[in-house]
């Protein structure tokens, strides 16, 4: 990561500090159909769920746990989200409450893989003894029904046929054919070994599809997609696709497409079309190659419309199949997301300090300062180096959910799943002591959000039951003031916090309600905005004028005057004539709102791969006008100018941006994440012999 | 073939053939005959026996040992061997009983009371609402003891999950288990881990994937990561762990 401060004209910079791990490769992936979300787990068991008609938004998230690595993820009836991992439990999730609901150890060992029965009422399990368990899916849990004929070797794949009477079943060098009513094996198909001409390594049968007809398509190791018949166990038709395994397969809901995912970062597409043009005979053809990744794809999965895959890489790259998609606009481009969609970095204005969030450990440093000038576009030379004050690394196997730095730099807090943790800092001549204050409430754990006001003197926590904590701090211990009840309305995302500078006004978002606003003075609840259907991505209330700015999904951005409860003139004229469609087109959400305390007509946004200031007092660009127009020349004339200006000032100077914010006067930090960074932390991919090297 | 002296009582013939081959007297050979009829290894001892003594003083006849006293003394012979291994035995079993002891002893003394004991069971089958103030104060009376003995273990497991929602003191487990659990973890994990990175996949570094493009363009570039910085830190350390105190001694130096 760097992070650089523009001062007026030049700008200093601070080196990069790198060291830390990045984000976690993705390992499973798994659509609904019914709600278009898909849940993503991760190789450090983090899960998030992305809400895909909301813009591709990540809307939740589940914290992960050193001993909670996934290996399998499926929803069934009723959204309910169930996953499995080599620590032999099945956990399910609770979507409302944001945490898990409970683990149920499987006993048969590390759980490979599972699967939801057709109907949804049964889930199956293969497990590391060889042994495929039948659970049954009561309302409030799950309960063990049976095993079936234990296998020799682990189970790696399942697979359901349609009308839920067959399973396959993939191990190592072979596949099993089983009948659920019996629960005995029916069909043993071996799988040849072969693989570039050699046979010594074992033959792992990554995935099995089971399609009504009672074919059984499976991907292994050698690089093959094998076409089987379950009705005689036999080999019907081979294709080999790649030189390396082929790691995952999904089959859409028609049974006329699937997908296939292989460890080179090649993801192929198999369609099932007529021999001849006028034929009722069918076959399977291999159509579209896409190369979006650079290490293996793990996971696939196959929407109505689009093909997803995730992998090592952690890129998750949705990809609308142009064939399925009717409207031929923005919404059929490729989307790749890899950079989070929430804020995790925390900044001390007062002493120029960043707090960053990782998955185990807190980063606190100090920027740099520069006695140079120069003029606009110049890079100054440091003449004190950025300070890395502080490695906080968080005790147990839970990851960070979310952390915070007062403006004054003297309180920092963080929650994970089961402990909130508060210390007070100390600084005495460039030395830093750190201080816990102990015995925190058990009721602020698990907390989604944390904020500190202005003045440093109140604490507010959202819980993951829906309450609002305001806690006051007093002098190395804290009082609970009082706790905002959940409202009504579901949890529809994540909460985010945000609080006036003079500290009257919190608002808070997250549930399907609207965004409320609560008065901190007296308590009680202020006012609600009105629901939006796209969920909120950042929350910041401006200084002085009290105007809270939202900004959502779907790139619009709002502007609310909380003591007059109402849409500012401003927000009214930008929603009548809308934004620029190029605005509307960007991929990435905001995650971060700022303000200039000297300028109110000015409004700091960025998202990952630009920044813009909206000046109000300009006027708003229209869709015939540039929307990205540089500065232009000072050899124009002032007419041209002032023609060609308009309120959306943006710059792409810096990017990926992680973070971006206005320090003081004459300051603005800008962090970024060079991909460079984050795929030189990667394992290793799959040799590509490329001729002349 | 053993050559024993022959006797000249029996075949002197014989006896003549094997002078050939030694040099012995010719008169003893006349004497002693061949022994090698004589198939019973106890009865060879006493002829043995009879030639040594033969051998100095041929004018004697030899001892008369009866058959019944070496009997005797065999016999004898054989009841003090039988007599020690049995004492050993009895030493050993001895031994043995007393170090059972001493380890019921011990693990008597590491184990929590049977009141304890007692308590944990009972928690174990009750909710886990109903027994919170029991395993509390247990634990302030044993705050000392580390030991860790469960009961049922299935029930265990499933309250782990639980009570750590509701922030219990402690928990006990069965080591057993645990132990069993990490070892197929570890097994499933190093499984596929090899079979994705381990010999026999084609992988490559990261560095050398990206450095691809590199290598092929028109004007040639270097490799993504071309410096390696974990080249010699141990060195670098030591240099500026020396420069920093050969600048304090220098400083010390031109003070003074």
């Amino acid at each position: 990561m760097r992070a650089r401060a523009h001062v007026g004209p030049g700008r200093r910079e601070a080196r990069a500090w790198s060291g830390e791990r990045g984000a976690a490769g993705i390992r499973c992936v798994a659509y609904n159909n019914q709600s278009n979300r898909l849940a993503v787990s991760r190789t450090d068991g983090t899960v998030e769920i992305y809400n895909l008609s909301a813009n591709y938004f990540q809307e939740k998230f589940f914290p992960g746990h050193e001993s909670r690595a996934t290996e399998a993820l499926c929803w069934t009836e009723g959204q309910r989200l169930f996953s499995a991992g080599l620590n032999g439990e099945i956990v399910e999730y609770d979507l409302q409450a944001l945490n898990v609901k409970y683990a149920m150890d499987a006993f048969g060992g590390p759980i490979w893989s599972m699967t939801a029965s057709p109907s949804g009422s049964q889930l199956l399990v293969g497990c590391e003894d060889g042994s495929v368990k039948l659970f049954q899916i009561t309302p409030d849990k799950i309960q063990f029904e049976r095993n079936f004929d234990r296998q020799k070797s682990r189970i790696l794949s399942l697979s359901w046929h349609p009308s839920g009477t067959h399973i396959a079943a993939g191990s190592i060098d072979y596949i099993s054919v089983f009948d659920v009513k019996s629960g005995s094996a029916i069909h043993k198909m071996i799988v040849d070994r072969q693989y570039m001409g050699v046979s010594k390594r074992k033959c792992i049968v990554w995935g099995v599809a089971f399609l009504s007809d009672g074919t059984v398509i499976s991907v292994d190791s050698a690089g093959k997609v094998q076409f089987w018949d379950s009705a005689t166990g036999t080999l019907v038709k081979s294709h080999p696709i790649a030189n390396a395994d082929v790691l995952s397969i999904a089959v859409a809901d028609q049974e006329d497409s699937f997908v296939v995912g292989t460890a080179e970062g090649t993801v192929f597409h198999f369609q099932l079309v007529s021999v001849t043009s006028n034929s009722s005979e069918k076959q399977w053809v291999r159509t579209k190659p896409f190369q979006h990744h650079t290490h293996d794809v793990r996971t696939v999965a196959h929407s109505p419309t689009a093909l997803i895959s995730g992998g090592t890489d952690t890129h998750l790259v949705i990809r609308p199949l142009m064939e399925k998609v009717e409207v031929k606009n923005y919404d059929a481009a490729l989307r790749k997301i890899t950079f989070p969609h929430r804020c995790l970095i925390s900044c001390s204005k007062k002493r120029q300090l960043l707090l960053f969030q990782f998955a185990h450990h807190l980063e606190l440093w100090r920027l740099g300062s520069t006695v140079a000038t120069g003029k606009n576009g110049d890079i100054l030379p440091l003449s004190k180096n950025a300070d890395h004050l502080l490695h906080l690394k968080t005790k147990g196997p839970e990851n960070i959910i979310c952390s915070c730095i007062s403006s004054c730099g003297s309180w920092i807090a963080y929650s994970t799943a089961s402990r909130f943790f508060l210390y007070r800092l100390n600084y005495e001549h460039d030395n830093i002591s750190l201080k816990r204050v102990s015995k925190m409430p058990a009721f602020l754990r698990s907390a989604l959000q944390i904020l500190f006001s202005e003045d440093s003197k109140k604490l507010f926590v959202a819980s993951n039951q829906g309450s609002l904590h305001v806690i006051q701090l007093l002098e190395g211990s804290f009082k609970h003031l009082h706790a905002f009840q959940p409202q009504s309305g579901t949890v529809e995302a994540m909460c985010l916090l945000a609080v006036s500078p003079d500290g009257n006004w919190l608002a808070a978002s997250g549930t399907s309600a609207g965004v409320h606003v609560y008065n901190v003075k007296q308590l009680k609840l202020h006012c609600t905005v009105p629901a939006y259907n796209f969920p909120v991505t950042a929350l910041a209330i401006a200084p002085n004028t009290n105007n809270l700015v939202i900004a959502h999904s779907d790139q619009q951005v709002f502007e609310y005057s909380i003591p007059d409860k109402q849409y500012t003139e401003w927000s009214r004229a930008v929603q009548k004539q809308g934004f620029h469609h190029l605005w509307l087109q960007r991929d990435t959400p905001i995650t971060h709102i700022g303000f200039h305390s000297k300028r109110p007509m000015h409004i700091l946004l960025h998202d990952a791969y630009m920044f813009c200031i909206i000046d109000k007092s300009l006027p708003l660009p229209n869709d015939k006008t540039l929307l990205y127009n540089p500065l232009p020349p000072t050899s124009e004339s002032d007419v041209v100018r002032r023609r060609t200006a308009h309120a959306f000032k943006i710059s792409k100077i810096y990017k990926p941006l992680l973070f971006m914010e206005l320090l003081d006067e004459g300051t603005l930090v800008a962090v970024e994440r060079p991909l460079d960074d984050i795929i030189a932390q990667l394992p290793p991919p799959i040799k590509k012999k490329k001729f002349g090297t | 073939m053993v050559q024993l002296r022959p006797r000249a009582s029996r075949t002197p013939a014989s006896a003549e053939a094997m002078v050939d081959e030694g040099q012995p007297a010719s008169e003893e050979e006349a004497e002693h005959g061949l022994l090698l009829g004589q198939p019973s290894s106890g009865a060879a001892a006493e002829p043995l026996e009879e030639d040594e003594e033969g051998d100095d003083e041929f004018d004697e006849a030899p001892e008369e040992l009866t058959f019944a006293s070496a009997q005797a003394e065999a016999k004898e012979e054989e009841r003090r061997v039988r007599e020690t291994v049995r004492r050993d035995k009895a030493l050993l079993k001895e031994k043995r009983k007393r170090r059972e002891e001493l380890f019921i002893e011990q693990k008597k003394r590491k184990l929590l009371p049977d009141t304890v004991l007692e308590k944990l069971t009972t928690a174990a089958q009750t909710d886990i609402k109903k027994s919170p103030g029991k395993l509390r104060e247990v634990n302030l009376q044993k705050k000392n003891e580390e030991c860790e003995k469960g009961s049922d273990s299935k029930k265990v497991k499933v309250q782990k999950v639980q009570s750590v929602s509701q922030n219990r003191s402690y928990l006990a487990v069965r080591l057993k288990d645990q132990d069993l659990r990490d070892s197929r973890q570890q097994a499933a994990q190093a499984f596929i881990r090899d079979s994705l990175y381990g010999p026999g996949t084609n992988r490559t570094t990261v560095n050398k994937f990206l450095s691809l493009a590199n290598k092929r363009l028109p004007v040639k570039k270097a490799a993504v990561q071309f410096l390696n910085n974990a080249w010699g830190t141990q060195k670098k350390q030591n240099a500026k762990r020396f420069k920093r105190r050969w600048m304090v001694r220098k400083m010390k130096t031109t003070k003074k």
